[in-house]
């Protein structure tokens, strides 16, 4: 019963607050929060009243996190994909616009306007008095401006300054520093263009570089005219000359276009596809026939200290990966590294570890088998101990050969246990950032200037585009690499999922 | 003389045996026994260590404590803090999640099944374009969450931890027998009582698997904590110790080496003492599908 309570005036206190939030934020005209706001509030209230809500209640704290943090970034980076949003495009088309027209430059004529500052009675920056050889006029805080004609101008001392005006007084020079910040923000639109200060006794007109023609939708640059129109998300002349910041637009597929059609691109992405496959392919295989293997040594029960030597032998497994891969780094250095080291007091040869291509590519798979073995042993132990004794035993009874009734038992039977794990090792393997980048960074350079090293996977390849870039940031190209591996893993569950039986269990409800 | 003969093959099988153990051991082990071996060296340079140090020294532990720039602790504290708020809000949240799955039939629940099979393929770092635009929003809206904050990075981790140990519970679950919750909600009870006090005691080896498997991995995670943590004081041990090392092979190798055995020794602890339960858990969980 209190508790009940308790639930009820905690509801009604989010409600209330919610409420309050939805309307600020629809006063605010920002009505992307204001529905997100409301829709999370009805939901929480379904969910604490309904009757067939009730096992949602333990599932919405999980998928909320699943869906903000998995979900909602997987669909926000295949849309990402689809515009050109890249160093460069990063703004609103709006906002490049306002870029644009708030660029000022001088005229030829310069035009300039004496100044005098008043403030009230609190001492608070209140309006400004310009005078040029023609025109005299006062200016407000907001920016707006009077003629001089409506307001009481007195000069007190007689020295044909103004000291007050409409009884406020007159700044002193040697006050500017503490009301300069202020008198620099001031902007008077003026004519065709605007003043503001430009010395520290005056005024002065700027004029706009650029105006925006919004029936037309094209920017002219008011010194030289030239007319520039949106093309690719810059403003662009007829000559091709473009404009800087340029804008995010939806460009379709114009990055997967880009990404297997323009040199720059379609060689590194080919190339890296390839060695990503190839990358998962081998550390898969080499570390499940040693894992298995191990497996099959420790497996047996002759052997007494095998405990002991099955949690010595999974220490790759369970050291911290970052750890064992820097050392491994550090092992693998060409001129101080322990192999190299070795090799030269054994045999007076060193090798370019991490320097050339095959190398590198050799080490990253050595390293990363070293990392895998001991959870496919792991897996192989437990499948193993799952096969029933008997069927050995009859097929020995058979004269079935140890290597036959590997063949023959072992082998199928593990894989119907193994194989989804393969599958899923193989999805890990083929998206480990944190190998190839803890070790090579995806080096060595297999081009000057070519964004993929040749180690590099798909995975580090689209984190060096959107945030490691020469020439800036490549997000959008970035987000179209990731969504390349997005649909290979959906081919990869898919062909999994058909061969496996996880789906029809999911279908008959387990 | 035959009975002899094989007498001696099975000797010469069994050492072989052995042996080829020993050797996978080797390869398992040496990198951690060089490692700890040039923690204690006197030497500093990867050049001049081996495994038995000639003159056992903590010169390295000192120089990496005193070191100003590189505050060592502070990333490991930063990092355990990170992954045990991870793993525990993800133990927390991931049973719930499971429960309902295992034990409520509603409408919805084979799409959310599904959902969360098919969601826990794709990692979560295939977003990191996202997820970086995503918390940049968020500093400016909420400070604390966004950028360059433990509570952001937690959050995202809290995401990508869902998937995979939602469904590794939920097969630990589904072999609880029904009829101890049944008998108590004759009583009774109401669905989440059985959940606390039958479900959540009988199922304390998955809850310390899902712990020890998420404290793992958010204590290795590279890519987001390099994406998400700008400043020196905010890294975890990942970000920080590739910055200590990566240029510096020649002439911080010896703290390096002292680094990596404190921050792994923790990490081990936690394995050795819960190994029995994580791999039968993972093979369990896994092979359950």
């Amino acid at each position: 019963m209190v508790a009940y309570l308790f639930k009820i005036v905690g509801l009604g206190l989010l409600d209330a607050l919610a409420l309050a939030a939805c309307i600020l934020f629809g006063l605010d005209a920002n009505f992307i929060f204001a529905g997100s706001v409301a829709t999370g509030i009805l939901l929480l209230n379904w969910l604490a009243f309904s009757r067939r809500s009730y096992p949602f209640r333990y599932l919405v704290p999980g998928l909320f996190f699943l869906a903000a943090m998995v979900v909602y970034p997987i669909i926000y980076t295949t849309y990402i994909a689809l515009t050109n949003y890249s160093t460069g495009h990063i703004l609103t088309k709006q906002q490049s616009i306002e870029q644009f027209t708030q660029r000022e430059y001088a005229p030829p004529q310069l035009r300039h306007f004496a100044f005098t500052a008043f403030l009230n009675q609190h001492g608070m920056l209140t309006a400004v008095l310009l005078r040029s050889k023609e025109k005299e006029f006062v200016v407000f805080r907001d920016g707006h401006w009077e003629p001089v004609e409506g307001h009481e101008l007195v000069d007190e001392d007689g020295d044909s300054t103004v000291d007050r005006l409409d009884g406020w007084t007159r700044m002193e020079r040697r006050d500017l520093g503490a009301y300069i910040g202020e008198l620099q923000t001031l902007r008077v639109p003026f004519e065709d263009g605007w003043l503001r200060m430009a010395t520290l006794t005056e005024f002065r007109l700027f004029l706009p570089c650029y105006v925006y023609d919004p029936t037309q939708d094209i920017l002219v640059d008011q010194q030289t005219g030239n007319v520039y129109r949106p093309v690719k998300g810059q403003f662009t002349t007829g000559d091709g000359e473009v404009l800087d910041p340029g804008w995010m637009e939806y460009v379709g597929f114009r990055n997967f276009i880009r990404l297997v059609t323009t040199p720059r691109y379609r060689g590194p992405f080919l190339r890296v596809f390839l060695w990503t496959v190839e990358w998962a392919l081998f550390t898969v295989l080499v570390s499940f026939v040693l894992g298995l293997a191990l497996a099959i040594l420790l497996n047996d029960p002759k052997m007494r200290v095998r405990k002991v030597y099955r949690s010595l032998v999974i220490i790759p497994w369970v050291l911290p990966s970052f750890i064992s891969i820097l050392v491994w780094k550090g092992f693998f250095n060409t001129e101080f590294g322990l192999f190299n080291q070795l090799l030269r007091s054994w045999f007076g040869i060193a090798v370019p570890w991490l320097v050339e291509s095959f190398w590198a590519r050799f080490s990253l798979i050595l390293m990363n088998v070293w990392l895998t073995y001991p959870y496919m042993m792991v897996v192989s132990l437990g499948a193993l101990q799952s096969i029933p004794d008997e069927l050995h035993e009859a097929a020995r009874v058979d004269g079935a050969t140890p290597w036959q009734r590997f063949q023959r038992i072992t082998l199928p039977l593990l894989m119907i246990s193994i194989a989804p794990l393969l599958v899923g090792s193989f999805a890990t393997t083929f998206n480990n950032f944190n190998v190839v980048w803890l070790l090579t960074e995806g080096g060595p350079v297999v081009r000057i200037g070519e964004p993929a090293g040749a180690t590099d996977i798909l995975i580090s390849y689209a984190y060096k585009l959107a945030f490691l870039g020469t020439r800036g940031n490549e997000m959008a190209l970035s987000s179209a690499v990731a969504v390349v591996i997005f649909l290979v893993i959906l081919t990869i569950s898919a062909v999994s999922f058909r061969y496996t039986r996880v789906l029809e269990k999911v279908s008959r409800g387990l | 003389m035959a009975y002899k003969n094989s007498n001696r093959s099975r000797l010469g099988k069994r050492f072989l045996r052995h042996l080829l153990a020993w050797l996978a051991i080797a390869f398992a082990i040496f990198p951690a026994l060089y490692i700890l071996g040039t923690s204690f060296n006197a030497s500093n340079s990867i050049s001049t260590t081996g495994i038995i140090p000639q003159h056992p020294t903590l010169e390295h532990y000192r120089s990496l404590i005193c070191d100003p720039n590189h505050p060592f602790f502070l990333w490991t504290w930063n990092t355990i803090k990170v992954s045990g708020i991870t793993a525990g809000a993800t133990v927390f949240l991931c049973a719930l999640g499971a429960y309902a799955l295992s034990r409520f039939r509603f409408r919805g629940r084979r799409a959310g099944l599904l959902a969360v099979l098919l969601v826990q393929m794709f990692p979560q770092t295939l977003g990191m374009v996202a997820i970086f635009l995503m918390m940049a929003w968020l500093s400016n809206i909420v400070p604390w969450l966004g950028i360059n904050t433990h509570s952001g990075l937690i959050l995202v981790y809290l995401g990508g931890a869902m998937g995979f140990n939602t469904w590794l519970m939920k097969g630990f679950f589904d072999s609880i027998p029904r009829s101890l919750e049944e008998s108590a909600m004759l009583d009774g009870a109401t669905p989440f009582q059985a959940f606390r006090r039958i479900i959540l005691p009988l199922s304390r080896p998955i809850l310390a698997v899902v712990f020890v498997i998420q404290f793992i991995a958010s204590y290795s995670e590279y890519m987001l904590a390099s994406i998400l943590l700008k400043g020196k004081e905010m890294y975890t041990l990942s970000v920080g110790m590739r910055l200590f090392v990566t240029q510096h092979y020649d002439d911080r190798w010896g703290p390096f080496a002292a680094a990596g055995v404190m921050g792994s020794i923790i990490v081990l602890i936690v394995f050795y003492a819960l190994q029995r339960q994580i791999v039968s858990g993972l093979t369990r969980g896994a092979t359950k599908g």
